[in-house]
């Protein structure tokens, strides 16, 4: 059985494949979506832990999927994706109540560790 | 041009410097970001213990032309970043107008994009020599396009065509946005101020410097309700 479940968003899809898969082959339990409005259609039909958010998409943006997410799943934790650290959009990220930022490209194990704290951080709520 | 409008125009240019970077280091983030989980990806499936699948050749041949795909894809993002650098590197010089407009056109492509606009060429067939500030019109050219993604809505299109007109030269925007024509004449006509909300302040601004190149420019309604602004360019901008 997965330790957890995630949702990967961004826009670009062979990141969200390799990515996907090399979470799989961790044992964790990930579904996937490549924009905003299908992320939200996807929390809707499933309960995740972790949210691995870009904060740069075509149309709905990273930070309103973050503000809509919080308003309607406030126990999901969400993990910022972006391209650079300390940016107004990770700053305003964490003020909207991300759980933290990982800039790309990413370290594999720093995420995963991201990804279990924000987990553990979700099921005691 | 009067100093403070100069000293506007600078500060200006230098955000359009940064906005235009930050973009394309972007972008690159982008495709280092899918080539290190390829490369990771490979790793996890050769250390897998899996001897029905082994070696994984299928796999990790897709895996390597994903890995090759983005590769050039940096190398393209690279080759326009170089060339916006080197836009620099004269005031005046002699240039191909199609070629300056499908450069900002490439460089437009990733706003146009997040906000899911459909960025449309139509160039003249022939090349446009002139002798002009590269970097000011890709500025000004750059400006305009970005005002029209701005107000136009999701899955609209924006084109730019350029085309000869007597002795002058033409780029036309036209947008299905929601600024018409006499709101655009009324902001390029106005005083350009640090203090002007911001969007109708640029646009004097961008008049200012279409003016020290030579250049006019014409907001039109067309047909449909498209919006259509004329910058038209002199052969030779004026040297002062």
């Amino acid at each position: 059985m997965a330790e957890y479940r995630v949702l990967l968003v961004d826009d670009e899809e062979e990141f969200v494949s390799a990515l996907s898969e090399r979470l799989m082959l961790r044992g964790i339990e990930v579904d996937s979506a490549l924009n905003g409005e299908e992320a939200l259609a996807r929390l809707v039909e499933k309960e995740f832990e972790v949210v691995i958010l870009d904060v740069m998409m075509p149309g709905l943006g990273g930070l309103e999927v973050l503000r809509q997410i919080k308003s309607t799943h406030p126990n999901t934790q969400v993990i910022l994706l972006t391209g650079h650290g300390a940016t107004r959009e990770g700053i305003e990220g964490m003020r909207l109540g991300a759980f933290d930022y990982l800039i790309k490209p990413v370290d594999i194990e720093e995420m995963l560790e991201k990804m279990k704290e924000a987990a553990k951080t979700a099921r005691t709520g | 041009m009067p100093e403070k409008v100069r000293e506007l125009s600078r500060v200006k240019e230098i955000g359009f410097m940064g906005k235009v970077t930050a973009s394309l280091s972007h972008e690159i983030k982008n495709t280092l970001a899918i080539i290190n989980e390829s490369v990771g990806l490979m790793g996890d499936l050769l250390r897998r213990d899996a001897p029905d699948d082994w070696p994984p050749y299928s796999r990790l041949t897709n895996l390597m032309g994903s890995i090759e795909e983005q590769v050039q894809r940096s190398a393209a993002i690279v080759k326009r970043l170089n060339q916006f650098a080197h836009s620099m590197d004269k005031p005046l010089v002699d240039l191909d107008l199609n070629e300056t407009v499908n450069q900002t056109v490439l460089l437009a492509q990733r706003f146009a994009t997040l906000r899911r606009v459909n960025l449309e060429t139509q160039l003249e067939s022939k090349p446009l020599h002139l002798l002009s500030d590269p970097f000011r019109l890709l500025y000004v050219i750059f400006g305009f396009i970005e005002g029209a993604i701005n107000c136009s809505p999701k899955e609209a299109e924006v084109r730019v065509k350029t085309a000869r007109s007597g002795e002058r030269f033409q780029v036309t925007i036209t947008d299905q946005g929601t600024v018409e024509a006499d709101k655009i004449r009324a902001l390029v006509s106005a005083s350009p101020s640090a203090e002007g909300e911001q969007g109708e302040s640029d646009l004097a601004l961008l008049a200012q410097t279409v003016e020290a190149l030579g250049g006019t420019i014409a907001a039109e309604q067309g047909d449909g309700g498209l919006n259509k602004v004329v910058l038209s360019f002199p052969a030779s901008m004026p040297v002062i």
